[in-house]
């Protein structure tokens, strides 16, 4: 009768602490998805070209001049709008004497033919929308002002094209 | 003598269901965290509080308070294995003691956070969080796996 009490009292204790001392611990996973779409991508496609300048004339390449204009080839995801900014130098160098480039021009198109076009102010950018097929083609153009002078060489500078969604 | 012992034996056997009769704990992840379209460069937020997008899971337990902590995961995986930064901001968790997406409470789902369920064992916890995609971000489907551990404090 003794052994069955302190049995019961060491099971009974067992029974009572044992909920307690075991903790109730559950789990559950969801997922996080994405679907990133196509990057941009743009090409220096034609340089801003001036060819042969006088000393003393100034010359403007317009930005609907298909041939001399200088063109960037923009791609990414189809229908969707981007911002363009500009860097755009305020001389042409040679060596070191330069030569001021002013009054830059733009023009955006979804076609290379500029069919469709819009004109812009690279200064102050542009927010136009890729084409159905993801494509956007800018033009830049812009007036040199040679000194009476200028000394003769070939001048060059950079002209940058960001593109952003 | 014997049936004395019987009856206690019987009483031992007997009790431990009784006491461990508790409400079973339950978890489940009802909506993911979801993102849709997102283009390289151009974080994407989606809110504790977007009832379509937002993260939600339902506990079940008994009414009392359980302890909530999160794995998360830093990135997403996409194409070829390509990485895309997932960030949880402090506050982009939420708990519902209603289950309603509308009155949450919310904690820093990097912490763990202790809630109470409600009268019923109840409770729902939602999660924001951000992606972070570069502006050179392979194109394609990305996933990242939350998993929410929950325990019954005494």
């Amino acid at each position: 009768m003794r052994s069955i009490t302190k049995l019961s009292l060491v099971v009974a204790a067992l029974v009572l602490t044992g909920p307690a001392l075991q903790a109730q611990t559950n789990n559950a996973s969801i997922t996080a998805t994405a679907s990133v779409q196509t990057p941009i991508n743009v090409v220096g496609a034609q340089q801003l070209s001036f060819g042969n300048v006088f000393p003393g004339v100034n010359k403007t390449v317009a930005a609907t001049d298909l041939s001399n204009a200088g063109r960037f080839d923009v791609t990414g995801q189809a229908s969707t709008p981007v911002t363009l900014s500009f860097t755009l130098p305020a001389t042409l160098s040679s060596g070191g004497n330069t030569m001021p480039i002013v009054s830059f021009t733009g023009v955006y198109a979804l076609l290379a033919t500029q069919v469709g076009g819009f004109l812009f102010a690279p200064a102050a950018g542009a927010n136009p929308t890729l084409s159905g097929t993801g494509a956007l083609f800018v033009w830049v153009g812009a007036q040199v002002q040679p000194a009476t002078n200028q000394v003769a060489g070939v001048y060059t500078a950079s002209v940058t094209m960001t593109v952003v969604y | 003598m014997k049936c004395k012992r019987w009856i206690v034996i019987g009483a031992m056997l007997l009790g431990v269901p009784l006491l461990a009769q508790g409400k079973p704990l339950t978890v489940t992840g009802i909506r993911g965290v979801t993102f849709g379209a997102v283009l390289p460069g151009v974080p994407r937020v989606v809110l504790r509080t977007d009832p379509a997008n937002s993260g939600q899971f339902d506990i079940k337990g008994p009414k009392s308070n359980v302890l909530l902590s999160f794995v998360l995961p830093l990135t997403m995986t996409g194409p070829a294995g390509a990485q895309m930064p997932l960030i949880f901001g402090a506050s982009d968790g939420g708990f519902s003691q209603t289950q309603s997406i509308g009155s949450q409470v919310g904690f820093d789902p990097k912490q763990p956070f202790t809630a109470t369920l409600s009268n019923s064992g109840r409770g729902s916890v939602f999660l924001g969080a951000t992606a972070n995609p570069a502006t050179n971000q392979r194109a394609g489907g990305y996933t990242g796996t939350i998993i929410l551990n929950v325990t019954v404090l005494p």
